[in-house]
């Protein structure tokens, strides 16, 4: 009954476009940023910090890269396992050579390389779609992957390949490196998911966005209300590269703090972010939210569940994760596209008109 | 004249669309073109926003020859379309849509955008309001928020219009835009035209079966058979042309 819009008439079209349009909604979303920000870091240790909230903050920026190319733009990518490891390279190798830099611009540094490396691979864009286009940053995922096995100078000659971040301090306060706090590395992460989805938010809801989804939906009839596809898909690999850059290097620097291309940026990272866009929903930044906090908090509860509470085998609970999240692809791919935040949105519908559905 | 279409001929391999095409469209006025099924007349649309390159012809627009173009840069120039094949884009709402239209005219870049606040929504709110003029014209309040696979055949041909006029066009292409609609629609979908044309002094280039809707609001007809013109004049004229009767009236009645 509480959630209602009724005395909420939106006057101005500002109102109207406004991110959370209903009261609750807005009050829900400062208390949600309020918990973040000042409450969680106080009691956070290290086994919320590495298995729950950086994974599922840095995984986070790169779901919202990906939707802005997928979701949105509606370019298929199974490159993003590659474009997170040139993100991470690039962030180790201004870490090295330029000790000086901040961490916080080699971090956005990072994402501007990778969104150089993804205009580039997003040139066949504009000739192949779909299937034959996925085939195209297939390769990319390889071919970058290979590079930074085999060229050493991307891991400064180092003897077993992997790269280790060195410390670096924000405000005085180490933010990668072996001596972290927890809480750092939580809040470190927690400002670039804000800001960057707060940008990505911004772009999506206004001409850039609309000239992505036109794309997405019919590309012919863009060109012809005036959308220049070249611009429009490479703009969305540029952003979009951006985003998986910076969530490789935060997934380096800050989370792994060591990190071997094969291993961290496999083809499995590629499929990973794809599904948590899948099941949080294309086409929307809260769903990349939802669906990494999905993909990431799943795992854990079923082994809690299935290993620690019914005592199975835990190779038998991995088995059944993967039959698990199988299933829940097939399910969004084929009844709800849009993911758990549609979900989301059509209880929201009901509970509206709750308890008088008519 | 606001448009010159000059000895224009266009081939799909052996398929002649359009041989040898010469017309004008004058400022301010409602061009029909009339002729059969496959005469070419979609195609002669898709030559003049620059979605077609014919092999052979000129279009002259405001006075200069286009050289090449692609339908985007047309699309700035003042050139909208709907087509015979309604092109919505499915994944958006109705307001999106006709939001779509008005892409040629965003005058905020990038960094604006990204930070929104300031000039980039404030110049959000001013396509918005420009939209919901629209919006009341074409009397589509109710369905806004609906995204548009899931309206009528009726109404999305209105909502294409919408992302039509959203683009403040000089030129006014429309493909069919009474197709497979009842008495009652036709008569809306003509007083939008005729009102657009009156109000704001949009040139207007239309396809149309219907020749009642043909003789009620065009200024003059292009009549096309087999990619060639057979006829060119005030509906009055055309009507009683024989090479018309023989082969459009003729088939069609
Ligand atoms: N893209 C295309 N490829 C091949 N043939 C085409 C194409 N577009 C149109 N045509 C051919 O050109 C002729 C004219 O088609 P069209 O312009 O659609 O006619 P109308 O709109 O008058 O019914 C037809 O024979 C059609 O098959
Ligand atoms: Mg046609």
């Amino acid at each position: 009954m509480f959630y209602r819009e009724v005395g909420d008439y939106k006057t101005t079209y500002a109102d109207d476009s406004q991110t959370f349009p209903i009261r609750f909604d807005r009050l829900r979303y400062f208390f949600v940023l309020f918990v973040a920000i000042a409450i969680v870091p106080l009691w956070i240790d290290d086994y919320w910090s590495n298995a729950v909230l950086v994974p599922f903050l840095v995984w986070s920026v790169a779901a919202i890269g990906l939707n802005i190319l997928t979701g949105y733009c509606g370019q298929i990518s199974l490159g993003t396992g590659g474009f997170m490891a040139v993100g991470a390279f690039a962030c180790y190798k201004l870490m090295t050579q330029f000790p000086e830099l901040n961490i916080v611009f080699c971090i956005l540094a990072s994402g501007i390389v990778t969104s150089a490396v993804g205009i580039v691979f997003g040139l066949p864009s504009l000739r192949i779609k779909g299937f034959y286009l996925a085939v195209a940053t297939l390769a990319a995922q390889f071919f970058l992957v290979w590079l930074f096995n085999k060229v050493p100078w991307f891991y400064n000659y180092s003897f077993s390949g992997q790269i280790t971040a060195p410390e670096r301090t924000v405000f005085g306060l180490p933010v990668t490196g072996p001596n972290v706090e927890p809480w750092a590395q939580y809040l470190i992460c927690l400002a670039f998911v804000f800001v960057l989805a707060w940008g990505a938010r911004n772009l999506t809801r206004g001409a850039l966005g609309r000239k992505w989804m036109a794309i997405r939906d019919m590309d012919i009839a863009a060109e012809i209300i005036g959308v220049d596809p070249l611009r429009a898909k490479l703009s969305a690999f540029a952003i979009s590269s951006f985003y998986v850059g910076v969530a490789g290097a935060l997934y380096f620097a800050v989370y792994l703090g060591a990190v071997e291309a094969t291993e961290a940026f496999g083809i499995n990272q590629s499929f990973l972010v794809l599904f948590m866009i899948i099941i949080g929903g294309l086409g929307s930044i809260f769903g990349a939210l939802i669906g990494a906090a999905f993909m990431v908090l799943m795992p854990i509860v079923l082994k809690n569940i299935l290993t620690g509470g019914l005592n199975w085998e835990p190779s038998l609970a991995t088995h059944v994760e993967f039959m698990l999240v199988g299933c829940l692809i097939m399910v969004f791919l084929i009844a709800e596209p849009h993911g758990i935040s549609q979900l989301w949105n059509i209880a929201k519908q009901k509970l509206r008109l709750w308890p008088f559905p008519h | 004249m606001l448009m010159e279409v000059r000895g224009v001929s266009l081939r799909f391999g052996g398929v002649v669309a359009l041989d040898d095409v010469s017309f004008d469209i004058a400022k301010g006025e409602i061009r029909a073109i009339i002729g059969p099924n496959g005469a070419g007349k979609s195609s002669m649309l898709n030559v003049i926003n620059g979605f077609y390159r014919p092999q052979q012809g000129d279009i002259w627009y405001r006075g200069q020859k286009r050289e090449s173009g692609k339908p985007h840069k047309i699309a700035g120039e003042g050139i909208a379309r709907t087509f015979q094949n309604i092109a919505l884009f499915e994944g958006m709402s109705a307001l999106d849509n006709i939001m779509c239209g008005r892409l040629t005219l965003v005058r905020s870049g990038f960094w604006k955008q990204l930070l929104w606040w300031g000039p980039a929504e404030r110049e959000e709110f001013e396509h918005r309001e420009r939209v919901e003029h629209i919006i009341d014209f074409l009397e589509i309040q109710a369905i806004r928020k609906t995204p548009v696979g899931q309206l009528p055949y009726g109404l999305q041909k209105r909502v294409e219009l919408g992302r039509a006029l959203a683009s403040e066009p000089t030129l006014l292409l429309l493909d069919e835009p009474m197709a497979g609609m009842n008495n009652e629609e036709k008569e809306d979908m003509c007083r939008f035209v005729l009102d657009v044309n009156e109000e704001l002094g949009t040139t207007i280039v239309l396809i149309e079966h219907d020749m009642g809707v043909v003789m009620d609001i065009a200024d003059r007809v292009v009549v096309m058979d087999h990619g060639q013109l057979i006829a060119d004049g005030i509906p009055a004229e055309i009507m009683h042309n024989q090479d018309v009767i023989d082969a459009y009236l003729g088939v069609a009645h």
